[in-house]
C-alpha cells in the first residue's frame, strides 16, 4: 500500500515536471534560480519538519536547475530579517517553514511581488488590502492580491486520525495520550484532535489525554529533555497510558524516548511519531515507534518550488491530503506483528474514505 | 480532614499541602533529574565566579560537551559492537565511559579557552562567554548535519542505580530515597559534589583562597596567593561540571544529540547561581525550586486536584500554566532586588587581574 502511494505521488510530481518541460522548450525557466529557505526557530538537522522541508527545497531547486540555501532562524524576532536577507540577495523563490512565519511572509510577499514565496504550514489568509489577517476572516482573494505567495498546507487531522485508529486498536488499557508542542499552532492541534477522533471511532469510550507542552516555541518544539520529562510525568500520574503520540518536533523526540523506556517495564507501551517516518529518522528510539503520522513534506515543497518556476503557481493554498496522497501512515517496519490485518483494513478504509471526501476526521463525531 | 479543608482561605492551604503530598512522591524523581544540568551549570559558574571570572558561556560549554561525548560514545559503539553493560555499574559500557570522559575533557578544553581570554588576554569576559555560546551552537549544529547524513547512531545511556527496595518502601521518607538515589551516575555525582564543594568552599584552604581571589585579588596576592594560577585552575576545573551537564543530555537522560538541545539551561544555571547566593548547595536548591515549580504546574494540568480537593482544583484551573513556568524567575528578580535578603556577587567578579609589578 505504501509503495503504491509513493508511486502515485511520484506520478503527480512527474506530471508537474512534464508540464514544465512542455511549456518551455529549450531550458527550464527556473535555470539558475536561487531558492532560499528560512527555518522556524530550531535547526536544519531536526530530522523532522525543518529538515524535510529543506530536502524538498533542495530537490525542487535541483529539478529546476537552480541552487538552494538555507538560513536557520535563532529567534522569532529574526523571521523578517532572514527573509529580507534572501530578498537582498536576489533570491527568486523563498520558502518559509512553519505557521509562525506566516505574518512576516505575507508582508514580504506584498512588498516584493517579483519574488515567489512558499509558506509551509501557512494557510493563506489575507484581508482586502493583501495584508495578513489575524482575525481569520480571510476576505481577500489570494490569487488576485498575492499571486506570488503559495501556502503549502496539510490536512494533519487525517494522518492523526489514522494514527488514532492504530493507537486505539493496540492499546490494552484503552487509555492513550497525545503530546503536542503548542496549542496555538493549528497543525499541532489538528494532529491531536484528529488522533482523538480516530481513536474514538474505534472505541467511543476510550480515554484520550490531549496535552500541550508550552506556548514557548523553544520548549514546545526544541527541548528533547523537557519533552521526555513531560511524558514521564504524564506516565507517572497516569500509569495505565500505553500509547503516546507526539506532535512536538524535537521535544517530541524526548516523548518517544520516554515511551521506549516505559516499554522496558511494560511491553504494551508504544510511541507514534509525527511528520516523517520517525522509525527511520530517529533510529535510537525505533524499538518503540509503531508508526508515524506522516505528511509528505519534501515532496510538497519540491512540487511547490517547481510550480513557482514553471509559472503554474497561482497563489493561495495548496492542500496536501489523502486525496492527493500528501499524507499517510508510515510503515510499521519491525513492529508489523503488533498490527493485525483487521486494523490495517480499518486504516485503509479510513484513508480511502478521507480521500473520497466521505469522512471528515474533525467533523461529526463517530457513532 | 473535611473540617480542615472547609476553613476559608487557610483550608485552601491545607488542600494544597494534601495535593502536594499526593503528587510529589510521583514527580519528585523527575524534579531531581531535571535539576541536574542546572545545578551542574551553577557549579561551573560557582567555580568561575567565586574566583572572580564571569562565565556566561556555560550553555555553550554544555552543548559542546553534549555533542562530543555523544559522538565519541556512538563512534565507539559502531567500532566495537556488542559491548555488554557492566552489571551493577549504572549499565555502563566502555563506549559510554569513553563518551563521558570526552564530554568532561571538552568542558575543560572550552574552559581553557575562556580562562585564557579572561585571565591572560584580559578580554571582556562577557564577550568571551558570548563567543563560546555562539560558536557552540554553530559548530555542533553544522557537524551534526554532516554526521546525520549517515544513520544517526546511539550509544544507549547510563541506567539508574537502584537502591535497596526496603529503603524506597520506607513509610513517609521512602519516596525521597527513590527521588534522590534511584538515579544515574551524573545525577548522583551532582548531589555529592554540591555537598563536597560547599564544605571545601567554607572549610578548606582552597576555599578561603578562592574566596579571597574573588573578593580582593590584590590582598590575596600580597599574602602570597598566585591569583592568576588559582583563577586558571578553578576555571578549568569548573569545566568538568559543564562537561558532566553536557553528558547528562546525550549519555544519561537522553540517548542522542539534537541541535540546540541544552535549550537555555546554561542560562537558567546562572539564575540558580545568583539565587543560591554563589554557593553550591544554594545553586542546587535553586535548581530544585525552578524545576519543581514547573513540574507541579504540569502535574496540575495532568491531574487536577479533585474530590475533597475540588475547591483547590477550581482555583488552580483558572491559573494559566505559564504562571508556574514564570514563577522561579519572578522569585529570582525579587531576590536580586534584595527583598528576601541580599544576594551579592563576589566583589572582583568580571575584573581581570593585573599584577602591579608587571612593568
Amino acid at each position: 500500500m505504501r509503495r503504491t502511494r509513493v508511486t502515485a505521488l511520484a506520478a503527480v510530481v512527474a506530471a508537474t515536471s512534464i508540464v514544465a518541460a512542455g511549456a518551455v522548450s529549450a531550458q527550464s525557466p527556473g535555470e539558475g534560480w536561487k531558492v532560499g529557505l528560512v527555518t522556524d526557530v530550531g535547526t536544519l538537522d531536526d530530522r523532522n519538519f525543518n529538515q524535510y522541508s529543506w530536502e524538498g527545497a533542495e530537490q525542487g531547486a535541483q529539478a529546476i536547475g537552480g541552487t538552494a540555501t538555507a538560513i536557520v532562524t535563532q529567534g522569532s524576532a529574526d523571521y523578517n530579517k532572514n527573509i529580507q536577507t534572501f530578498i537582498d540577495q536576489g533570491t527568486q523563490v523563498i520558502v518559509t517553514v512553519g505557521f509562525a512565519l506566516g505574518a512576516d511572509t505575507v508582508a514580504a510577499a506584498k512588498a516584493n511581488p517579483d519574488v515567489f514565496f512558499i509558506g509551509v504550514d501557512q494557510g493563506v489568509c489575507i484581508d482586502e488590502n493583501g495584508d495578513n489577517d489575524g482575525t481569520f476572516t480571510c476576505a481577500g482573494d489570494p490569487a488576485v492580491l498575492l499571486p506570488n505567495y503559495q501556502g503549502v498546507i496539510f490536512a494533519e487531522a487525517q494522518p492523526g486520525y489514522l494514527a488514532g485508529i492504530v493507537a486505539a486498536n493496540v492499546s490494552k488499557s484503552q487509555h492513550i495520550a497525545v503530546i503536542g508542542g503548542a496549542a496555538f499552532i493549528p497543525a499541532v492541534k489538528n494532529y491531536a484532535e484528529g488522533y482523538a477522533a480516530g481513536a474514538r471511532s474505534v472505541n467511543p469510550d476510550i480515554k484520550v489525554e490531549i496535552q500541550y507542552v508550552s506556548d514557548d516555541l523553544n520548549k514546545a518544539f526544541n527541548d528533547p529533555a523537557g519533552g521526555k520529562a513531560f511524558a514521564e510525568q504524564l506516565l507517572s500520574l497516569h500509569p495505565d497510558i500505553d500509547v503516546l503520540f507526539q506532535a512536538a518536533g524535537k521535544t517530541g523526540n524526548g516523548v518517544l524516548q520516554a515511551a521506549c523506556e516505559a516499554k522496558a517495564a511494560n511491553p504494551d507501551v508504544w510511541g507514534i511519531g509525527v511528520d516523517v517516518d520517525q522509525f527511520l529518522s530517529t533510529p535510537e528510539n525505533a524499538a518503540c515507534i509503531l508508526t508515524s503520522a506522516e505528511k509528505k513534506l519534501s515532496n510538497a515543497v519540491s512540487a511547490a518550488v517547481q510550480a513557482a518556476a514553471d509559472g503554474t503557481s497561482v497563489g493561495g493554498n495548496s492542500l496536501y491530503s489523502a486525496a492527493n496522497e500528501g499524507i499517510g501512515l508510515s510503515p510499521y517496519h519491525d513492529h508489523e506483528a503488533a498490527v493485525s490485518a483487521d486494523v490495517q483494513a480499518a486504516v485503509d478504509a479510513a484513508f480511502q474514505a478521507m480521500a473520497a471526501g466521505t469522512l471528515d476526521p474533525l467533523g461529526a463525531t463517530a457513532p | 480532614m473535611d473540617v480542615l479543608y472547609g476553613i476559608p482561605l487557610i483550608g485552601l492551604l491545607f488542600q494544597l499541602i494534601a495535593y502536594l503530598v499526593q503528587v510529589l512522591p510521583l514527580i519528585a524523581p523527575i524534579i531531581v533529574v531535571l535539576a541536574t544540568p542546572i545545578a551542574l551549570g551553577a557549579m561551573c559558574g560557582f567555580m568561575n565566579e567565586r574566583s572572580g571570572v564571569v562565565n556566561i558561556g556555560i550553555e555553550g560549554m554544555m552543548l559542546s560537551a553534549a555533542f562530543t561525548g555523544w559522538v565519541a560514545a556512538a563512534t565507539m559503539t559502531a567500532l566495537f559492537p556488542g559491548q555488554t553493560p557492566i552489571a551493577g555499574f549504572f549499565g555502563a559500557t566502555p563506549a559510554l565511559v569513553v563518551g563521558l570522559l570526552v564530554a568532561i575533557a571538552t568542558g575543560m578544553l572550552v574552559s581553557v579557552a575562556h580562562a585564557w581570554l579572561s585571565i591572560s588576554v584580559r578580554a571582556d569576559q562577557i564577550i568571551s562567554g558570548t563567543i563560546i555560546n555562539i560558536v557552540a551552537v554553530g559548530a555542533t549544529g553544522y557537524l551534526n548535519i554532516l554526521i546525520s547524513g549517515t544513520a544517526p547512531p546511539t550509544a544507549g545511556s547510563f541506567r539508574a542505580w537502584v537502591p535497596p527496595k526496603e529503603l524506597m518502601d520506607l513509610p513517609y521518607v521512602g519516596w525521597l530515597f527513590d527521588a534522590f538515589l534511584n538515579q544515574g551516575p551524573i545525577v548522583l555525582t551532582m548531589l555529592v559534589m554540591a555537598v563536597v564543594l560547599q564544605v571545601l568552599l567554607f572549610r578548606s584552604r582552597w576555599g578561603l583562597r578562592t574566596r579571597a581571589v574573588g573578593e580582593h585579588p590584590k590582598a590575596a596576592e600580597t599574602v602570597g596567593v598566585d591569583v592568576i594560577r588559582l583563577r586558571y585552575r578553578n576555571v578549568i576545573l569548573g569545566g568538568i561540571f559543564a562537561g558532566l551537564a553536557g553528558a547528562w543530555f546525550t549519555l544519561e537522560y537522553g540517548n542522542s544529540f539534537q541541535g540546540g538541545m541544552t535549550n537555555g539551561r546554561g542560562f537558567i544555571a546562572l539564575a540558580a547561581l545568583i539565587f543560591g547566593r554563589w554557593t553550591p548547595i544554594g545553586g542546587l536548591g535553586a535548581a530544585l525550586l525552578f524545576t519543581s515549580s514547573e513540574a507541579i504546574g504540569t502535574a496540575i494540568r495532568f491531574q487536577p486536584p479533585s474530590g475533597e480537593l475540588a475547591q483547590l482544583g477550581d482555583l488552580l484551573s483558572g491559573v494559566p500554566s505559564q504562571v508556574f513556568s514564570a514563577l522561579p524567575y519572578l522569585v529570582t528578580i525579587i531576590v536580586l532586588a534584595g527583598v528576601v535578603g541580599r544576594s551579592l556577587p563576589p566583589a572582583a567578579v568580571g575584573k581581570p587581574y593585573q599584577r602591579e609589578s608587571v612593568s
